[in-house]
């Protein structure tokens, strides 16, 4: 029975490995694996060229094809014949194409060795349900957004939208749009993570549905899944991220041998069986503000349509985002913030407790109780409030005057200086819950220690 | 071939690709269900569905050119057979348990990394047409730049 490409597009989300097979000039067959066949249109197909295969040197001589693909939830599978076109070295396919391998080479520590190679571009001769592959006819699944799934993520649009113009912080920014896409798009499992130009990395500044909130956190622009979407401003969506993994690693264990260095793995951030992920990159023009990620462990959690509809949402978090931090850059007023929390209860006298904060000049970090705290700007906003305080007795700052101190190193401009302090709160509220930083009003913070503090230097 | 690799190349819970070619060069493909050998991989026989492998056999009959692809799906370890059928007939009744079992291992192998076993299970396997080729060439094909290079 023939079929349209476009009808059996969840056969070209890589969650179930395709198969290949071509012929030489002599008619010698070869059948291989692929890690995914992509749908371009209704009469292309492409297979990503990573090496310098014998399906690559069969197709110079021979250029025809048969791919054998399969329904990740019927199990039904599908035949195409093929006639091979072209290689695309760039371009939107190759781009596309190239973002999903360098993620997974990167965090597999495969950078640079495990990249594409050539978008090979077929034209779809014939596609046809391959008949009896199935004992029992397959029981069809929903593959797109039904109309109460629009309204409602039309309304979750809406309301991401009124939470970021009511937003009177980042931190209720960023807390009011993950809460949206858990209750608007059922995304349990997301996080921000924003990037400080001053050390080209993403810091984690909010997360929801994770044991631990994994705040702080760091990845480099280029590193991992997440830091690949940052490189290359382009959405990463992996829906079988399990088997691209174990592909990944297959090709790191045949290239264990050669003489490059291989990098360190770079654990998965959050649920560690995730079978998909979707990563958005947040960007004002050309500016990368920072990563917005959403995992889950059903391989087919994200589909096409949640690519597009996330990309208009997070354009628009991106924009509150930026906005939010330029209001941080405007002078500070002496009126009470509207999201500060309340002051600290006064607690019956006994016995404080002591911590124990070591600064590392060398490492820029800042221990408590031997245990690792925070590092660079954060940390040494911590260390000058808390030598401040223990000098003059003060615990009322400003951002300004924050701004103005060389020796803490902020970049003069769009110095994330709000992110920093939410970092650092976040940090403290962890690690040293007796010593907080809250807001006391737009552009003011106060330390607030419940403990006795040692500080020491090495 | 080592022999450690001819066991894992025989071991149950394997995936079985076929492919073949037609007069004019045209290549097919189809899933196998399972592959034996009596004598140490020099021939091996591969089991395919009668009711996907029509276009398979056809081509059998007129080219006699099989490739055989063996993969463990947990960690892609992959080695491809290529040579020339010398028997292709209906499998017997006394097989049937044979193939049903490899289907099975295959089914709870897959089920380990997040398909159901019975998805799997609900695959066609049998009749099954059982395909003898005489071995010429075996090759590398676990993922990597050495994939496709002949294993002696």
């Amino acid at each position: 029975m023939k079929v349209r490409v476009s009808d059996i597009r969840r056969c070209f989300q890589g969650v179930v490995p395709s198969m290949v097979a071509t012929a030489d000039g002599r008619g010698v067959p070869n059948v291989v694996y692929v890690s995914q066949v992509y749908f371009v249109d209704d009469r292309h197909v492409a297979l990503s060229c990573q090496f310098f295969s014998k399906t690559r040197r069969n197709l110079d001589e021979n250029p025809v094809a048969c791919a054998e693909v399969m329904d990740p939830i019927t199990l039904q599978a599908y035949r195409l014949k093929l006639k091979f076109l072209r290689s695309e070295r760039s371009g939107p396919l190759f781009d596309t194409m190239s973002l999903r391998i360098d993620a997974i080479a990167s965090h597999t520590g495969m950078a640079g060795v495990f990249k594409l190679i050539a978008a090979d571009v077929f034209e779809v001769l014939s596609a046809d349900l391959v008949e009896g592959y199935l004992m029992d006819a397959p029981v069809d699944a929903p593959a797109g957004a039904s109309l109460d799934g629009l309204r409602t993520e039309v309304r979750g649009l809406q309301w991401v939208s009124d939470r970021i113009n009511r937003a009177t912080s980042l931190e209720s920014l960023l807390g009011g749009v993950l809460e949206a896409l858990e209750e608007y798009f059922t995304f349990s499992h997301t996080s921000v993570l924003l990037h400080d130009e001053a050390n080209h990395r993403l810091t984690t500044l909010a997360s929801r549905g994770y044991g631990r909130s994994g705040i702080g956190a760091e990845v480099g622009i280029g590193e991992g899944l997440i830091g690949t979407v940052a490189r290359e401003r382009r959405l990463l969506r992996l829906s079988s991220l399990d088997a691209d993994l174990r592909y990944g690693r297959a090709i790191r264990r045949a290239a264990a041998d050669g003489s490059r260095m291989l990098q360190e793995e770079i654990p998965l951030p959050g649920l560690p069986d995730a079978q998909s992920v979707l990563a958005i990159p947040l960007t004002v023009g050309d500016r990368l503000i920072g990563v917005i990620a959403a995992e889950d462990r059903d391989p087919m959690r994200f589909n096409e349509w949640h690519e597009a509809y996330l990309e208009v949402l997070a354009n628009q978090i991106a924009l509150g985002i930026d906005r939010m931090i330029e209001r941080c850059d405007e002078p500070a007023d002496t009126s009470p913030a509207i999201d500060a929390p309340a002051p600290l209860p006064a607690k019956p006298a006994a016995p404080r407790s002591r911590r124990r904060l070591t600064y590392y000049k060398h490492d820029d970090a800042i221990f408590v109780d031997d245990e690792y705290l925070i590092r660079n700007i954060p940390a040494r906003i911590l260390w000058k409030v808390l030598g401040e305080s223990t000098r003059t007795g003060r615990t009322e700052f400003s951002n300004r005057e924050m701004r103005i101190d060389p020796s803490l190193g902020l970049p003069p401009v769009k110095d994330n200086f709000e992110s920093r302090l939410i970092l650092l709160r976040h940090r403290l509220q962890e690690k040293c819950p007796d010593l907080q930083i809250v807001s006391t009003g737009r552009g003011r913070f106060a330390l607030r220690a419940d403990a006795v503090i040692e500080m020491s230097e090495r | 071939m080592s022999q450690s690799r001819n066991q894992r190349c025989l071991e149950p819970g394997l995936s079985v690709l076929v492919g073949t070619a037609d007069a004019a060069g045209m290549p097919s493909c189809c899933r196998g269900i399972a592959i034996s050998t009596a004598d140490d991989l020099q021939t091996i026989t591969v089991y395919v569905p009668v009711a996907t492998s029509h276009e398979t056999i056809q081509n059998v009959g007129v080219t006699r050119r099989v490739a055989v692809t063996v993969t463990h799906p947990r960690d892609n370890f992959a080695t491809q057979f290529k040579g020339s059928a010398v028997e292709a007939r209906l499998a017997r009744e006394d097989e049937a348990p044979f193939v049903r079992a490899r289907l099975d291992a295959f089914a709870d192998v897959l089920d380990r990394i997040g398909v159901p076993r019975r998805v799997t299970r609900g695959v066609a396997h049998w009749p099954a047409f059982a395909v003898t080729l005489r071995v010429d060439q075996t090759f590398e094909q676990t993922p990597g730049p050495n994939a496709g290079r002949p294993i002696a």
